[in-house]
Formats: structure tokens, C-alpha cells, sequence
């Protein structure tokens, strides 16, 4: 019961007035992005590292994890009001969501969402409280060589499980390492991939990349395709309080989707996405009225919502006890700990306890304010898709280039900024995954790290990685998740 | 899904592409002078394995796009004007950012992603550009301390 004692230390933190408004501001911002399309938590949080850099690392924190919590409520709206998610989490939540919408349902698809999200959220995050001091337990037997195997090892489940094919997330995957490798070496101080440049010294900002791909390239994406400008918001029509018939019919979804999406969102297969199909498919297997589905089954909204939600508690598992990120936008916050020279892990668990309950105890605070904010205000928010695509655009990249121009004052990093962009449009329009990507950027110069110091102190015996059994494990693990898709594919099942 | 087997031209060019990002590297890491004490795994191992990992997803993505199994939306009409467009816009802005400074380099930046995404009401989309450049430029001068190129209106704001 040491985690409920550091919980409560942790409300402690989490309620000081200056803390309670950086946790409304997170949530609000969240919602905010959440709703608009084209911006998402990732992107948000890599704009805001420049501007937080002075600010007090669990006030910032604190606003990071309402950002990542609100973005996922707002999407929903986004899904069942416009059809097009706010976010990659809420995809499937516009199949039934956008069709209850049509039927004048659209009230009662919201109010799912968010007491759904509201339950797998407040769920997740009691999961989170218990199980991230045992995954400290776990961290505290990691050397060099297990956290390397471990980073080899969200290597190959990004790269299976994102996007359409393996080569396509490995390609990913590579681009982001590469990204990684650029600047001076940290163990020998020598200048890698440098070509001449002087700024190419500090190599290339996180903060840059994740930009480049997520906002320049994204626009870059939709303004090649006008078909995918005009859209139709839907008005909100039906009751806000759900009937007595709905409350049973959602009820079973969220708990199965919260089932589903937190262990989901610990693994590292790139966060939300996958555990919200899972999710769909599994009510619909187990709805008594199938034939309700595509064309607004309440089940749909509500599982999917509960799952996308809960897999964001799931992600911060991992994230703070073992410094793994899971999605891109834990690869940002990992980002972000670096910003603060905190190293998530067992460390930080014992030398910031106030920083991490805080956050954790402010996740049970921002639940409670984003229900707020999502159900009685959801009409306020819908006016911020009358925003015309144009002018979201446009702003959207005004905000880019001054994020990542502030970074250092540097024309160059705008070059590289255009540069990535259009390696984000070029992946974007054949359908390569982006989240590898930023894993790789991210996780890439730390495997390396790793890597050589597992092979420092084995006296360069590359056995060390075979002979913990731990490390060998966790290989051995990566190996199968790389191969078995493949395996399946053999054998002769019909697709969909 | 798209059943005709045509050769992606586009496939191609990503997958010798990265078969040449993986050459530079390469070459690049190639030329380093590393210290004998380093030699065993220094700075040159992983550089060369991401190489290897380009040069194969590379060489994978083109034989792909020969035989015509490269999955891509290419199929979709493409608004290549738009992306022309928005591409000198972030071209100029970076050009004009530190002459002419932050407000006017971010309304050309504006105007130019509105016109690309179709607007043609060019008064509501200055005064908009206008009003988020100004508010942007004092608010993270002001308020949060940060650097912006003030340029021709230094003194002004």
C-alpha cells in the first residue's frame, strides 16, 4: 500500500492552486486540439517544449498528461460530428458515431464517449497508480544490455504493427534512426552526418522532426487532396442524458474497451490505435443486435472510446517507470523529461516522488474536469469546427515555424523543418506510418548509448546479450513478434 | 484495395531514395577517424547498421513497385498547384523572417497556405493572418521572453 501513501502525496501536489490551473489549462488545450483536425497531442506537445523549457517541470507535466488525456476525449467529437477523427485514436469512433449523428443521436453518441472515456480514463489511471511502482521493481534488474534488448524490442513492434506493411514501418522506423544519428557523437565527441554544417553539430531538434512530419507534412498531405476539404458538421440533436437503454447497452463496452486498451497502450505497438479496432470488432462479435453496426450502434462509440482512453493510462506505464515510449506522443514526453535532465525510470520514482504522483494524482483531477468540460459544453466546442480549413491551416503552420524557429533562434532549423515536411508529405500520401518514426528518432540514439555501454562493460564481449536472461528474453520476444506475422500470412486465411 | 499490378513510379524513386540516404551514410561514417580505443563498437556500428536497414527497405520498396504490389494512395487526384503553393510560402517565409521580421514574414506564410487551400477572401484572411501574427509576436516576446525577429517593425510593437 506504499503507492496509496505516495498517491496521496501526490493529491498533495497535484491540488496547489498553480498546479489545479496548468492541469484545466492541459485539459482545456487538449480538448481544444483534440477537436480541430490536423493538430494532435504529439504535435501540440513538441511545440510547447521551447515555451516550457523555464516553467516548473511538474506544472508542465502536469499540463502534458491533461493535453494527452483531453486530446482523446476531443476527438470524439470530431469523429461523430464531422466523420473525420481529430485523432488517429478516433477512427473507429466515426463509423457508428457520425451514423448516430445522422439519425439525431449525435447527444447520446457524445455522452457515451465521454462517460465512457471518463471511466476507462479514472480506471486506467487507478492501474497506472498500482502497477507502475511494481514496473519500477522490474527496471531496478535492468543493466544496459536488458534496456537495449527492450528498446530492440518497441523497435519490432512498432515496425509489425503500424501501418499497412512491415517494410513500410521498418523504412519508418530507419528514417527516424537516422534522424537520430545526425550530430556529435556523445561517447567521443566526434561529428557524425554533419556534411559541414555548423548547426548540424547540435544535431537535428526532436522537436523539429516531430513538426516536420506531423504539421508541415500533414498539410502539405491535404492540400494536395481537395476532396478531402469539404467536410459536413453535423448539429448536435437528442437528449444529453442517456436513456436507461442506452446506459445498458454502453455500460459492458467500456469496461471491455478499457480491458482492452490499457494493456494495449503499455505494450509498445504505438499506442491507441490498434486496441480501438480490436475493440469495434469485438462488439460488434458480441452485440445481440449486429446488424445495428454501420448504422450507429451504440456499442461502436462506446468501446472504442473507453479503449483509446484507457490506453493512454496504459502508455504511461511504461513511460515513467521504465522510460520506454510507447506512441508518438510518449516519445515527445520522453522528449520532454530530457528537456528537464529527469530520466524516467526507477530514478525518478525516488528522487522526484512529488514530480511523478503529482502527475498521476492530476490525472484522476483532469478526468473529472475533461467530463466537465466535454458533456455540458459540447455545444461550445463544435463551433470551433466552423473554423474554415483554410484559416486552421494556415495557422497551424504559423505556430509550427514559431515553435520551431524559438528552439534556437536558427533559420537553418526552418530549412530542416521544410525538408522533413516533405518527407512527412511523401510518407503520408504512400501511406507510410509516422509514429516509427519518431520512436526511432527518439529511442535510436539511446539503444546506441546502450549498446556501446553493455559492450564497454563486457570488454566488447557481444555475448552479454544472449547470457542475462532477461535481456535474452526480451529478444527473443522481438524476434518472434517479427517473424510470426509473417508466419501467419503463410498460412492460407482469408483477409478481409 | 488496388488490384491492377502496375509499376509505382513513385515507389520506385522512394525505394532508390533510401538506398542513396543509406549510401551517404555510409560514405559519410566511412571517412571518420575513430581512436583505437574505440574501435571495437564506436561510433561507426550503428550508423552503419541503420545503412543497412535503409538500403534494405529501399532495395524492398522498389523491387515492390516493379512488380506493382507497392500499396499508395497515388491513385487519388493530386492538387499539385496547392502544395507548390504552401511550399513557397514556407520557402519565403523563411527568407523574409530575419529582413523583414517575424509579423510579416507569418502573414505571407498565412496568405499563401489560405490560397493554396482554395480561400479566395483575401480581406478576412489578412486581417486573420494580421491579428495572429501581432497577438503570436507579443505574446511570446512579451509574456514568455522568447526571441522573434522584430524587423520592420521594430520600435513599432
Amino acid at each position: 500500500m506504499e503507492a496509496f501513501g505516495a498517491l496521496l502525496d501526490g493529491f498533495a501536489t497535484a491540488l496547489t492552486p498553480i498546479n489545479l490551473m496548468w492541469s484545466l489549462v492541459g485539459v482545456t488545450l487538449g480538448t481544444l486540439i483534440g477537436i480541430l483536425p490536423g493538430i494532435g497531442p504529439a504535435l501540440t506537445i513538441a511545440l510547447l517544449l521551447p515555451v516550457t523549457r523555464t516553467l516548473d517541470p511538474t506544472g508542465a507535466f502536469i499540463m502534458f498528461a491533461g493535453l494527452y488525456y483531453g486530446a482523446m476525449y476531443g476527438s470524439s467529437t470530431t469523429s461523430i460530428l464531422l466523420n473525420t477523427p481529430g485523432e488517429s485514436g478516433s477512427i473507429v469512433t466515426a463509423l457508428e458515431g457520425n451514423q448516430m449523428a445522422r439519425r439525431g443521436r449525435g447527444a447520446a453518441a457524445l455522452a457515451t464517449a465521454a462517460i465512457g472515456s471518463f471511466v476507462a480514463g479514472t480506471i486506467g489511471t487507478m492501474l497506472l497508480t498500482f502497477l507502475a511502482p511494481l514496473f519500477v521493481k522490474l527496471a531496478i534488474l535492468f543493466g544496459p544490455a536488458e534496456y537495449f534488448a527492450l528498446m530492440v524490442l518497441a523497435f519490432t513492434t512498432v515496425t509489425t504493427l503500424l501501418g499497412s506493411s512491415v517494410v513500410k514501418g521498418l523504412t519508418s522506423l530507419m528514417i527516424g534512426l537516422a534522424f537520430g544519428l545526425a550530430g556529435t557523437d556523445i561517447l567521443t565527441g566526434q561529428p557524425r552526418l554533419v556534411f559541414g554544417i555548423p548547426s548540424m553539430l547540435r544535431g537535428i531538434d526532436t522537436v523539429v522532426v516531430a513538426v516536420g512530419l506531423f504539421a508541415v507534412g500533414e498539410a502539405l498531405y491535404m492540400a494536395s487532396r481537395r476532396d478531402l476539404r469539404e467536410a459536413v458538421i453535423l448539429p448536435i440533436k437528442g437528449s444529453l442524458f442517456m436513456t436507461r437503454e442506452e446506459w445498458r447497452r454502453s455500460w459492458k463496452p467500456w469496461l471491455r474497451g478499457t480491458a482492452l486498451g490499457f494493456p494495449f497502450g503499455a505494450l509498445p505497438a504505438g499506442g491507441t490505435e490498434i486496441p480501438t479496432f480490436l475493440s469495434y470488432f469485438m462488439e460488434k462479435k458480441l452485440s445481440k443486435n449486429p446488424e445495428e453496426f454501420g448504422k450507429g450502434a451504440i456499442e461502436g462509440v462506446a468501446g472504442p472510446e473507453a479503449a483509446n482512453n484507457a490506453a493512454v493510462a496504459g502508455v504511461l506505464v511504461p513511460l515513467l517507470a521504465l522510460g520506454l515510449p510507447t506512441s508518438a506522443t510518449a516519445a515527445i514526453l520522453l522528449a520532454a523529461f530530457e528537456q528537464y535532465n529527469l530520466q524516467p525510470g526507477p530514478q525518478l520514482f525516488t528522487a522526484s516522488g512529488p514530480l511523478v504522483w503529482g502527475l498521476i494524482a492530476s490525472l484522476y483531477i483532469g478526468n473529472v474536469m475533461l467530463l466537465v468540460l466535454n458533456l455540458p459544453l459540447a455545444g461550445l466546442w463544435v463551433r470551433l469546427l466552423a473554423i474554415p480549413q483554410p484559416l486552421l491551416y494556415g495557422g497551424i503552420l504559423v505556430f509550427s515555424t514559431l515553435g520551431v524557429y524559438s528552439l534556437s533562434n536558427s533559420t537553418f532549423d526552418l530549412v530542416l523543418l521544410f525538408v522533413v515536411g516533405l518527407i512527412g508529405f511523401v510518407m503520408r500520401r504512400h501511406d507510410f506510418p509516422v509514429a516509427p518514426a519518431i520512436i526511432g528518432l527518439i529511442l535510436g540514439p539511446m539503444a546506441e548509448a546502450q549498446f556501446r555501454r553493455a559492450l564497454t562493460i563486457s570488454q566488447g564481449d557481444a555475448s552479454v546479450f544472449f547470457t542475462h536472461p532477461i535481456s535474452l528474453a526480451l529478444l527473443v520476444i522481438a524476434a518472434l513478434v517479427l517473424l510470426l506475422p509473417a508466419l501467419i500470412r503463410k498460412l492460407p486465411v482469408q483477409k478481409l | 484495395m488496388n488490384t491492377q499490378r502496375q509499376t509505382s513510379v513513385a515507389g520506385l524513386l522512394i525505394g532508390f531514395g533510401l538506398v542513396a540516404i543509406a549510401a551517404v551514410i555510409a560514405v559519410d561514417v566511412s571517412g571518420m577517424r575513430v581512436p583505437p580505443v574505440h574501435a571495437k563498437v564506436g561510433p561507426r556500428f550503428f550508423p552503419l547498421l541503420v545503412s543497412c536497414g535503409l538500403a534494405v527497405a529501399g532495395a524492398v520498396t522498389a523491387w515492390q513497385s516493379w512488380r506493382g504490389t507497392f500499396e499508395s494512395e497515388e491513385s487519388h487526384p493530386t492538387d499539385w498547384a496547392a502544395v507548390a503553393i504552401v511550399s513557397a510560402g514556407l520557402i519565403l517565409h523563411m527568407n523574409l523572417l530575419k529582413p523583414l521580421g517575424f509579423v510579416p514574414a507569418a502573414v505571407v506564410l498565412f496568405m499563401c497556405v489560405t490560397f493554396a487551400f482554395g480561400s479566395r477572401s483575401f480581406l478576412r484572411d489578412g486581417v486573420v493572418a494580421l491579428v495572429l501574427a501581432m497577438t503570436a509576436y507579443l505574446a511570446f516576446t512579451r509574456l514568455l521572453g522568447l526571441q522573434l525577429p522584430p524587423g520592420v517593425l521594430a520600435g513599432v510593437l
